[in-house]
């Protein structure tokens, strides 16, 4: 018999909602898995990305060509709230693309590899595909496209329990995340605390990552991280942090109403991402969706009073209307490409919000000090 | 804000502002800054501002001529900025593109009160935060007050103490002597009892030893930041050391972005990277270097360069982010927020460029060219050049850029160690050289693990496994090929036959890591055929088979944009590679367009500098201004040629001839220029030519007629021209025989060389049997080239173009030194002085034989050797050569133009200039970088070793002299002068300018014979003997001369090694050195006009 040089990889197929299949290399679960396609460009934080609940829903095409480099961190003997590396208790998104990745890892502080990570998560990857090419397909698309992860082995799985919205979807659908309120999926069930400072913070848990309760706690706060729908008014503490969080801020039930009772009163109130455009539409803006959203490490950002800049970690869909900002507010960041708002502030009140991530993680610590001024406004 | 109030123009004159170059290309000091000054003054020009550019290399791209500009070529030194200030009365200056001599220079003349006399401002980093970074103490002062750690690091004097503060800082530490030399006292200690014994030792020799903390095996991270006058800061890019530190980062191998750092560390260090800048009120690019624990967070700064750096080419050029010239905006006032990202035109300047590839440099050494030189890496930089290759994984990246800095489509898998013991090759590990890659390759070939490698290394083991896994792809491939029969005559349908046996997908996988078709053929012929021998033209020739077959099976590499962004943003970005980890081109080439391919120079060498890269723009400049899509390829981060702009599209790719095919395959180009990039690109003449690339100019037959020995000698013979007699020898009889006809002495060049250089000259028959003993067994295969040397001859070189075999333009240069020293380190005149007119009729006269014979359609150069009046031909280049810059710029006529306008086929009719029109004399002299090489010979002879040159010019040859060798350090004796001038004859011509010698006033020494000649003839010198104290060696030891003139009296060994010793000596301690008679006579007689020099007001200009 004629011998053949081969190696044999399971495969699998990226089948997207404009007609075009891609395939790759299955790594992970032997799952068959869909979302909405986004990508990022940051070029680290492989895994802090992946466990970010605003990713819920969606596939996330890493641009960078290799992925996995150092591992995935252990955990700090289960507790995510206090492992870096770790935005929440697990994978959130629904897939991973990469163009590459290896297999041996050797940082100091690296557990499994991703490989390793995706298959114990149940969650489904593909590498080998031209991810460059297919971030120009998201970037082009005239609207949002969607994707399915189907693996070559037709014994693959199909899990809708992973997360509570998912219970919508059949094995064939395209997963259109925002269509669902996702708060449910993603908040705690109920209170978790963080820390033992003197100032309490109750922090809205939209999906929140977990580096904003761990930035509040080193910063002499005591954090509560409460479900998305707790009732604002039975809380007592110092300040509110309205979290990030996955989807469309006005499909949110009821929060838009909670957050208004907050903006009556006088507690500082800071909101992340999500929780910024939650804030706006409380104060009676309006948002809508971009295109293509914003998603990595580098959207440059300046303060619109004192022309300072910084690096930010973005993650977002939607975007607060710059004219329907009421009377009262006023825009405290904009994003130095675009000119889209990235942050505004009450005029009189100690109201504020940015749609970037001041806890970064992953990406530069360039805002941090966003939260330790909002810390000082309690007095 | 915009631009600076100072800068505007004032009644419609614009403001001028003096930029600093970096001068003569040097180790540590390279092209860098040709790359970094002209982005400036392209962003500078656009900003309405007249640039005044000081800079005496005349082969760089910014010291071109321009309107709205003017460029001085002198010294770069205090002296000559303050004769420009006076005169120009520029606005400001801007140090920070000029590299280290520059920024020293600033700094001296702000605090000699220069710039404030002439009320001159600095624009970017001001000069006591440039005075802040260089100070060891205050930046670690300035660095421990914000928290940032810098190494810890203590001064002792007793043992005692040592021990203390080495518990202190923790093991293990290094102890260091500062004021000894050669490293008496230097070395680690792991533990008490081993610095025990290294400091009693040590504090026995000096008083005073530093202990410091000892960061080998750490990481070495850099991170290249730029900040504005409002303070908003960017991390352009980060880069990560393959090599631990302990290996000069210049040395090391380096990725970007990072690759083994996750998000916390390399955040962490990129908050210190800006609080740094910050704290220093840097305005500008800075460069900051760290050394990163392996093992925790723990950090240290090493470094800040708060300037242009090579780091920050090479960051530019790995980002795609045009660095210089938006520093060189912000330096003028503009804020990084008002300033668009040059790639895309429409995103802001305030960007952290994404990547979605990785780029890795390796650097180039030419250690082999020095005699005596440690090939030893360590804290002192000793390559000369580097290359870049960009790709999507490290394997690819790291196979092709070995690809590149070896110039051979071998790369890794290079079996350069396949007889090396494994002792060897782990004391190789033990002692990294720079071929630790390819004794790390054949270790792990051996079937040695990752971790017995990191062990020795102590190189990061992601690394590691990645060339590993190459390894094992390579033992795979073998394996599969392993019961293969070849037949004795193989053809290409043999090889295709069994590259078909491998499946599409697997085939795709050794491409996409990097594998090129040679190698793959290679694997094939050395498993299947292993008993036979074959020639790189022969592999070559076989894997156009795979080649043909991989287009059949459609796998081929896809081009890439490079766009700062990561695609996020759509750019019409012309930053192109290759690579076959991919499936879809990003830009389509429309056939319709008429393409030219430039090929550039690759690696900056000894022997192909930054000259050969002028001659690349040249180019590529006028084939964009013919409306032809100017296409580039070149591989070299400190190049113009790779700048975004210098043509119409670059592929920042391999100069291999399987790349060059992919992208001749991809662009469909009406013609490939292969002679205006130097040696390199040449080299690929016949296999373009074999596979029907059409080549611009010459054709593959006049190249290859040039080029190859022996047809070039016939033709000589033929056209009644004369040459040195020479042969190719296959045994020691042969030799014998040709020594018995032409006698001593001898110019060898074996065609193996086990160590040393490669070429020397034999004297007598003892060198003769030494240097013989140095190359392998001669035979057929490994023949010696003999040729005969001729003593006491000038040597002259002939520059031009010719069209289809006439000659359309010349020019006559003339060596300063005798024949016998290397072309690219002699001092070149032009126009020529001191040459009979017999001698130019008869040179005129070859010239045009040879041009026609060969049919000559190009640029070319030749060299010849002249003794009353009695011309032979050295030598022929069909192709651009080193001095196509010198003469261009001297004499007014663009060399290259013409050169360009015949390879176009434009009609271009005979020019004549006349050379006594040209106003002025030029020089051009070679810099050398004997300081840097530790154990090198600094010494001339046949084989290159210099490093860099400059051109001056002067109203005449004496002012052109002086300039051209302050401007390679040749600096005027200050305390003493030691003499040794050779052979009888020698001296006798050394009395031309005994006078000048004691005019200076000092203290003259001489050695034994030297001061003898000397006082017999009235002449005080203190003579020195090699067996009495105080020997020359003492007096350079011990500071009393500055100035060394060492002319050896003959080629014997024991005269050799006695005149090495000084000659080694006087460079460590940093004497003015010249070892050339002729040169040593030039340069004294220049005195002459020294004091009319100096106080000349109004200086030449371009």
């Amino acid at each position: 018999m004629k011998q053949i040089l081969k190696k044999e990889y399971e495969k699998a197929v990226l089948d997207l909602s404009n007609g075009v299949k891609m395939e790759g290399r299955l790594i992970g679960a032997n799952a068959v898995s869909s979302g909405e396609m986004v990508f990022s460009t940051g070029m680290l934080a492989y895994s802090e990305a992946m466990t970010d609940p605003s990713y819920l829903g969606q596939i996330l095409v890493f641009s960078f060509s290799l992925i996995g480099n150092y591992g995935i961190p252990s955990s700090n003997e289960g507790d995510f709230l206090k492992s870096y590396g770790y935005e929440s208790a697990g994978i959130k998104t629904q897939g991973i693309i990469v163009s590459d990745t290896f297999d041996d890892c050797f940082h100091y502080e690296h557990g499994k590899n991703l490989r390793e990570w995706l298959l114990l998560s149940g969650v489904p990857g593909i590498a080998g595909i031209d991810t460059r090419r297919l971030v120009q397909m998201i970037r082009d698309a005239k609207k949002p496209l969607f994707g399915r992860i189907v693996p070559q082995n037709k014994n693959a799985f199909y899990d809708n329990t992973r997360f509570e919205f998912l219970k919508n979807f059949g094995r064939t659908d395209f997963v259109d995340p925002s269509q669902y309120n996702l708060l449910p999926s993603v908040s705690v069930k109920t209170p978790i605390t963080l820390g033992k400072g003197k100032n309490k913070i109750a922090l809205l848990d939209f999906g929140t990552k977990f580096n904003i309760a761990r930035i509040f706690a080193q910063n002499d706060c005591t954090v509560e991280i409460l479900p998305w729908d707790s009732d604002v008014e039975k809380v007592n503490c110092d300040a509110w942090v309205l979290s990030n969080g996955p989807g469309d801020p006005q499909n949110t039930g009821g929060v838009i109403n909670n957050v208004k009772k907050l903006l009556k009163g006088n507690k500082p109130v800071l909101g992340i991402c999500l929780g910024h455009q939650i804030m706006a539409l409380a104060a009676g803006a309006k948002t809508r969706k971009l295109l293509r959203g914003h998603r990595s490490f580098n959207q440059p950002v300046f303060e619109v009073e004192t022309r300072r800049g910084f690096m930010t970690s973005q993650n977002h869909s939607f975007e607060v209307n710059r004219k329907s900002l009421p009377k009262g507010w006023q825009v405290w960041f904009e994003n130095a490409n675009d000119g889209s708002i990235e942050g505004i502030k009450h005029k009189n009140k100690p109201f504020m919000s940015a749609q970037f991530h001041p806890e970064a993680s992953g990406g530069p610590n360039d805002t941090t000090w966003i939260i330790k001024e909002f810390i000082k406004l309690i007095a | 804000m915009p631009i600076l109030n100072f800068l505007k123009p004032v009644k419609n004159k614009k403001q001028k502002v003096l930029l600093l170059g970096s001068g003569a290309l040097s180790i540590g000091q390279a092209g860098e800054f040709d790359y970094s000054g002209s982005q400036a003054i392209k962003a500078l020009e656009e900003e309405g501002l007249e640039v005044i550019v000081l800079n005496p290399n005349i082969a760089s791209v910014q010291t071109n001529p321009a309107p709205n500009k003017k460029v001085y070529l002198y010294p770069v030194t205090p002296f000559w900025i303050e004769k420009i200030i006076k005169k120009e009365r520029p606005a400001a200056i801007i140090a920070g593109f000029g590299g280290q001599t520059s920024l020293n220079c600033v700094i001296e003349l702000e605090n000699s009160g220069v710039l404030k006399k002439y009320g001159v401002k600095v624009l970017g980093t001001q000069v006591s935060a440039l005075e802040m970074s260089e100070d060891r103490d205050l930046f670690s002062k300035q660095m421990h007050s914000i928290g940032v750690p810098t190494p810890p690091s203590k001064a002792v004097r007793s043992v005692e103490d040592a021990l203390k503060i080495a518990a202190e800082i923790g093991y293990p530490v290094i102890t260091r002597s500062a004021y000894a030399l050669g490293g008496l006292g230097s070395g680690l200690a792991e533990n008490p009892q081993q610095l025990e014994k290294l400091a009693a030792s040590a504090l026995t020799a000096v008083p005073q030893i530093l202990i410091e903390k000892s960061l080998h095996g750490w990481k070495e991270i850099e991170y290249e930041v730029m900040r504005d006058s409002r303070g908003n800061c960017i991390t352009i890019c980060n880069m990560e050391n393959f090599d631990p530190m302990g290996i000069h980062t210049g040395d090391s191998i380096v990725i970007a972005p990072c690759q083994t750092l996750n998000n916390r560390e390399n955040n962490m260090l990129r908050d210190a990277a800006i609080k740094i800048i910050q704290s220093i009120a840097v305005v500008g690019e800075c460069n900051v270097q760290f050394a990163l624990s392996p093992f925790t967070l723990e950090y240290f700064v090493i470094e800040v360069n708060a300037r242009l750096s090579r780091s920050s080419a090479l960051a530019s050029k790995a980002t795609g982010y045009p660095i210089a010239f938006v520093a060189a905006k912000v330096v003028c006032g503009f804020e990084l927020l008002e300033l668009k990202n040059p790639v895309t035109g429409t995103t802001s300047a305030f960007y952290e460029p994404s990547l979605d590839y990785v780029s890795l440099k390796i650097p180039r050494w030419d250690l082999k060219k020095f005699t005596g030189v440690s090939k030893q890496l360590g804290t002192q930089m000793k390559s000369v050049g580097e290359v870049m290759s960009i790709g999507r994984n490290f394997c690819e990246v790291m196979q092709k850029a070995i690809r590149m800095v070896q110039e051979d489509e071998e790369g890794l898998s290079k079996e350069i160690f396949k007889d090396a013991q494994n002792k060897e090759l782990l004391s190789e590990l033990l002692n990294p050289t720079n071929m630790r890659v390819f004794a790390i390759y054949e270790l792990f070939r051996r079937g040695f693990t990752v971790q017995s490698v990191q062990n020795h290394t102590k190189i990061e083991p992601w690394f590691l496994s990645h060339l590993y896994y190459l390894s094992q792809l390579e033992g795979e491939v073998r394996e599969f090929f392993k019961n293969i029969k070849l037949p004795s005559k193989i053809t290409p349908k043999d090889i295709a036959k069994h590259f078909k046996d491998i499946d599409r997908e697997y085939l795709k996988r050794l491409k996409s890591r990097g594998f090129s078709d040679f190698q793959l053929t290679k694997f094939l012929l050395s498993t299947a055929a292993a008993q036979r021998k074959f020639t790189v033209k022969e592999i070559t020739a076989l894997s156009l088979s795979l080649r043909a077959l991989r287009k059949k099976l459609k796998i081929t590499p896809v081009v890439k944009q490079i766009d700062t962004t990561s695609a996020e943003y759509a750019t019409k970005s012309n930053y192109l590679y290759l690579t076959y980890d991919g499936n879809f081109n990003d830009v389509s080439i429309k056939s319709k367009n008429r393409s030219v391919i430039t090929l550039g120079s690759g690696s900056y060498r000894i022997g192909s500098s930054l000259e050969f890269d002028w001659c690349s723009v040249m180019t590529s400049r006028y084939f964009k201004q013919q409306k032809d899509d100017s296409i580039i390829i070149n591989c070299n981060p400190e190049t113009v040629s790779t700048d975004y702009n210098s043509s119409d599209r670059l592929y920042f790719e391999e100069l291999s001839f399987e790349r060059v095919m992919d992208i001749a395959d991809i662009e469909r180009p009406r013609g490939v220029v292969a002679c205006m990039g130097g040696q390199n690109p040449n080299n690929l003449t016949p296999y373009l030519a074999n596979a029907g690339v059409k080549l611009l100019g010459h054709s593959y037959e006049t190249v290859d007629k040039a080029e190859d020995r022996t047809k070039f000698s016939a033709i000589l013979d033929r056209l009644c021209i004369d040459q040195p007699k020479w042969t190719s020898a296959a045994s020691r009889a042969e030799i014998d025989a040709f020594i018995e006809e032409v006698g001593f002495p001898v110019l060898i060049r074996p065609s193996f060389v086990l160590s040393g250089t490669l070429m020397n000259v034999a004297n007598d028959k003892q060198t003769l049997d030494y240097y013989l003993s140095l190359t392998k067994d001669i035979s057929a295969d490994y023949p010696v080239v003999l040729s005969q040397f001729i003593l006491d001859a000038k040597e002259l070189e002939c520059d031009g173009v010719a069209k289809n075999g006439e000659v359309l333009v010349s020019f006559i240069s003339e060596h300063v030194e005798n024949a016998g020293v290397h072309s690219g380190d002699a001092t070149m005149v032009f126009p020529s002085e001191k040459i009979y007119v017999k001698t130019v009729n008869s040179i005129r006269d070859i010239v045009r034989k040879i041009a026609k014979e060969l049919k000559l359609n190009g640029p070319f150069n030749i060299q010849f050797i002249a003794k009353d009046n009695d011309v032979k031909v050295i030598e022929c280049n069909a192709r651009a050569s080193r001095s196509f810059p010198f003469i261009t710029k001297v004499s007014g006529h663009n060399l290259a133009e013409t050169a360009c306008k015949v390879m176009d086929e434009k009609p271009v009719s005979k020019i004549f200039v006349d050379e006594s029109e040209i106003p002025y004399t030029g020089i051009k002299a070679s810099m050398f970088s004997f300081q840097r090489l530790d154990g090198a010979d600094p010494i001339l002879g046949v084989e290159m070793a210099s490093t860099g040159e400059v051109g001056c010019i002067g109203k005449n040859f004496n002012e052109a002299m002086l300039l051209a060798m302050e401007s390679t350090q040749i600096k005027t004796p200050k305390k003493g002068i030691l003499l040794s001038t050779g052979r009888e004859r020698d001296k006798i011509k050394f009395m031309e300018v005994i006078n000048n010698v004691y005019a200076f006033g000092l203290p003259v020494y001489a050695t034994w014979g030297t001061a003898e000649y000397l006082q017999a003839r009235g002449y005080n010198a203190v003579q020195l003997g090699y067996h009495k104290s105080p020997t020359p060696l003492d007096i350079i030891k011990e500071g009393k001369v500055d100035f060394v003139i060492n002319v050896h009296k003959s080629l014997d060994l024991t005269e050799l090694e006695y005149n090495s010793a000084i000659r080694k000596l006087a460079v460590k301690c940093n004497c003015s050195l010249l070892t050339n008679l002729e040169k040593s006579i030039a340069y004294l007689k220049a005195f002459d006009s020294y004091q009319a020099l100096l106080e000349k007001e109004d200086l030449i200009h371009l």
